[in-house]
């Protein structure tokens, strides 16, 4: 019985140590992924239009996966091979801190914070936070949410926003978005808020719903990569340029969001 | 006026036939040693008295209550009709004292100091009322059968039966519960149904004896007769088996 | 580590509040109810002894997830508002009540059944033996096990995380989010369950060795 108590400083320290170890070798992604001639990228799989896994092949499908494919072909040569990682909000950075990604695309807002433990591309979609709620919702927009519970996703930024429009709304974190959507569903919460983009995409598998209010941040998304990659970031920067420049960026936007109603696609093109 | 009635029952266990025919009635105040070679049906019998085991054909009454009629109330018939059993089944989570209180207070609802008096001058009558106080774990099982004659007598029953009371017991105990047995039998005239392998102990006691075999009654004679000239052949084998050992 | 926890110690002490609370309310009640089906899984009548059965086998062979989304996402939807603490407290208590069931039932099999008989042949009813004689010492019996259900128990109450039932696992995630510290915001959290877990399992072990 005794031996027991040794346990719990152990254990502490051995994990401790774990914590202080460093984490990630510095080899060059851009070498290795030429090398195998793929890259990893960690993408949605809840989120439509962006990252959704569909059930019919098991694909991801989605604006981020578009563009995650166009950038590897700009990058590695038509014969470049794009994988893909279903991640989440919450499990999006840890898995590019172990390596088991090379980058993501997935949803994800550049933010000062965020810039400080991993790097960005320029942004590649102008997303802004918005509001989901019932048609027959009496909330008209974000500012109305004080006093109401409000429904956000675990690892997102669209928490703390919020708390700045409307400091006395209470707020309730799940897991994914489809938690989140099931949880606005029955009456758990009476707004679900994040990105426009991925707002809109559950308005349209959920009839009921829609965006109010219009964006009330703005939420450039970003490819992320680890810290000290300059040459992968300088190479999506460069693909992601070339898209928009030769039109296959607003192709891209026009094929996943010109059908979205209530979205105006076309005050996303870029030349 | 009768206590126990048999007509015609049956026990089957499965396709085994445990009680075959049985008849037999005994009278109230009667003291009756049930003997016969293991497997015959004794203890079957006697679990029937109060319940324990139903039965399958037949009319069993004991003390007024119809037990062939699934009706009837077993609480009420076996506060009136007490065991002793082969393993004595004390309750282990009781001292000696609470074992012999429990039924009194909670099933006749016999106030508290009574209870306790009668508690109390019960086991000084099987010798153990320093141990009131112990568990049943510390003390010997010829003291544990004794206070589960002190338990059974507590509900003053009409009835008393003994499964085997010693069977369970090291030889040097069995002497002092089977003198608690007697003086029960004798001063109380409650009517007693004993299952035992002691024949001096039931020839001394008993007022009549049934033999059993096979789940059969096949002798039912009063004590003294039995013993000097047993009429069947399977019972004369029996005695001179149990008296050659 | 000492920096989270210093830094979000007001946040983790919420959590621990209520992990504790869901704990314990969900030990009291699991325990009833967990008696009760044992009970009934024993009892003589084939009807209620299949219930009893039914019961434990659904909901012990069901991920606890499940059953908690149940209570959050359906019930609200059908019957009756429940935020996502409550839910997962009865999410947690009927799972966790099966398996008490179990081991209570498993307690009661293994009292002699001299004992039933000898307490029945004083005249007691069916439910007086229970009371007074089979369940206390099915309960001495059971201790040991009841004390990895209990354990087992406070450890499963991250599924409020889940269902924003605001628990410690609950606010592990929300700090990991925030300070992208992954390893050392659950490091905390999992020294703060042991805080929990281990003097309850201390208490079980010393009170097996007191009743014994």
């Amino acid at each position: 019985m005794k031996k027991k108590f040794w346990l719990l400083p152990l254990l502490a320290c051995v994990l401790m140590l774990t914590g202080c170890g460093k984490s990630l070798s510095d080899q060059s992604v851009l070498d290795n992924v030429k090398e195998s001639n793929t890259i990893t990228w960690g993408v949605k799989g809840d989120v439509k239009l962006f990252g959704l896994i569909d059930v019919r092949d098991g694909q991801q499908k989605g604006f981020d996966v578009d563009m995650a494919k166009a950038i590897t072909k700009r990058i590695l040569g038509p014969k470049g091979k794009a994988e893909f990682v279903t991640t989440t909000s919450q499990s999006r950075i840890p898995l590019l801190k172990n390596g088991n990604v090379d980058a993501i695309i997935a949803t994800m807002t550049i933010t000062p914070e965020r810039k400080k433990i991993i790097s960005f591309s320029h942004s590649y979609f102008d997303a802004g936070q918005s509001i989901l709620v019932a048609k027959n919702s009496s909330i008209k927009s974000a500012k109305d949410l004080n006093g109401k519970t409000v429904i956000g996703v675990v690892g997102a930024n669209s928490v703390e926003n919020i708390k700045k429009i409307a400091p006395r709304a209470k707020v309730i974190e799940l897991q994914d978005y489809a938690q989140a959507m099931n949880a606005l569903k029955s009456g758990q919460g009476d707004a679900l808020t994040t990105d426009n983009g991925i707002l809109f995409g559950l308005a349209v598998q959920n009839p009921g719903y829609e965006v109010r209010g219009g964006t009330f941040t703005v939420e450039p998304y970003g490819v992320a990569v680890n810290k000290g990659q300059t040459g992968f970031t300088k190479a999506v920067d460069k693909a992601v340029l070339e898209m928009q420049h030769d039109g296959e960026y607003n192709r891209l936007i026009k094929k996943w969001f010109g059908d979205v109603p209530g979205f105006k696609y076309k005050e996303l093109y870029r030349r | 006026m009768s206590m126990i009635e048999f007509h015609d029952v049956q026990k089957y266990y499965g396709h085994f036939h445990a009680l075959h025919d049985i008849n037999l009635e005994i009278d109230e105040g009667e003291t009756v040693v049930l003997i016969g070679p293991s497997g015959s049906g004794k203890s079957t019998l006697v679990r029937t008295v109060n319940g324990l085991e139903t039965i399958q054909k037949g009319q069993l009454i004991v003390n007024g209550h119809d037990l062939s009629d699934p009706k009837t109330n077993l609480n009420i018939l076996r506060s009136d009709v007490g065991m002793v059993f082969q393993h004595f089944n004390l309750y282990k989570n009781k001292d000696v004292l609470e074992n012999i209180m429990l039924a009194p207070r909670i099933v006749s609802h016999i106030p508290e100091e009574e209870n306790k008096k009668r508690a109390m001058e019960l086991l000084e009558m099987v010798g153990l009322e320093k141990w009131a106080h112990n568990m049943p774990s510390q003390i010997s099982g010829g003291q544990k059968q004794r206070v589960a004659i002190a338990r059974t007598l507590a509900m003053r029953p009409k009835l008393i039966l003994y499964d085997e009371p010693t069977s369970a017991l090291d030889p040097e105990m069995i002497d002092d519960v089977l003198q608690v047995i007697k003086k029960v039998t004798n001063e109380s005239g409650m009517t007693s149904l004993i299952v035992t392998h002691e024949m001096g102990f039931a020839k001394e006691v008993a007022n009549r004896v049934i033999f059993m075999d096979q789940g059969q009654i096949v002798e039912d004679e009063n004590s003294a007769s039995f013993f000097e000239q047993p009429k069947t052949v399977r019972a004369q084998q029996f005695l001179s088996k149990i008296i050659s050992h | 580590m000492i920096d989270i926890f210093t830094k979000f110690s007001g946040q983790l002490f919420v959590g621990l509040g209520w992990t504790i609370l869901s704990s314990v309310i969900a030990l009291f009640f699991s325990l009833i109810i967990g008696t009760v089906f044992a009970i009934m899984e024993v009892v003589p009548s084939k009807i209620a002894r299949f219930i009893g059965r039914a019961y434990v086998e659904i909901l012990r062979n069901i991920p606890l997830l499940v059953i908690t989304m149940f209570f959050y996402l359906v019930i609200p939807k059908y019957v009756m508002k429940i935020n996502g603490f409550t839910a997962g407290t009865i999410g947690l208590t009927l799972y966790t009540s099966a398996f008490i069931a179990e081991t209570i039932r498993s307690g009661i099999q293994s009292v002699s059944g001299g004992q039933m008989e000898g307490a029945r042949s004083t005249g007691m009813t069916y439910w007086q033996a229970m009371r007074y004689i089979i369940l206390p010492q099915a309960f001495k019996i059971v201790i040991p096990p009841l004390g990895n259900q209990f354990v087992n128990l406070v450890k499963n109450s991250s599924v409020l995380a889940f269902v924003a039932g605001f628990d410690l696992m609950y606010q592990a995630n929300s700090i990991a989010s925030t300070t992208f510290d992954q390893i050392n915001s659950y490091l905390v959290v999992g020294v703060l369950y042991l805080i929990i877990t281990l003097p309850l399992s201390y208490y079980m072990q010393y009170l097996e060795k007191k009743l014994a």
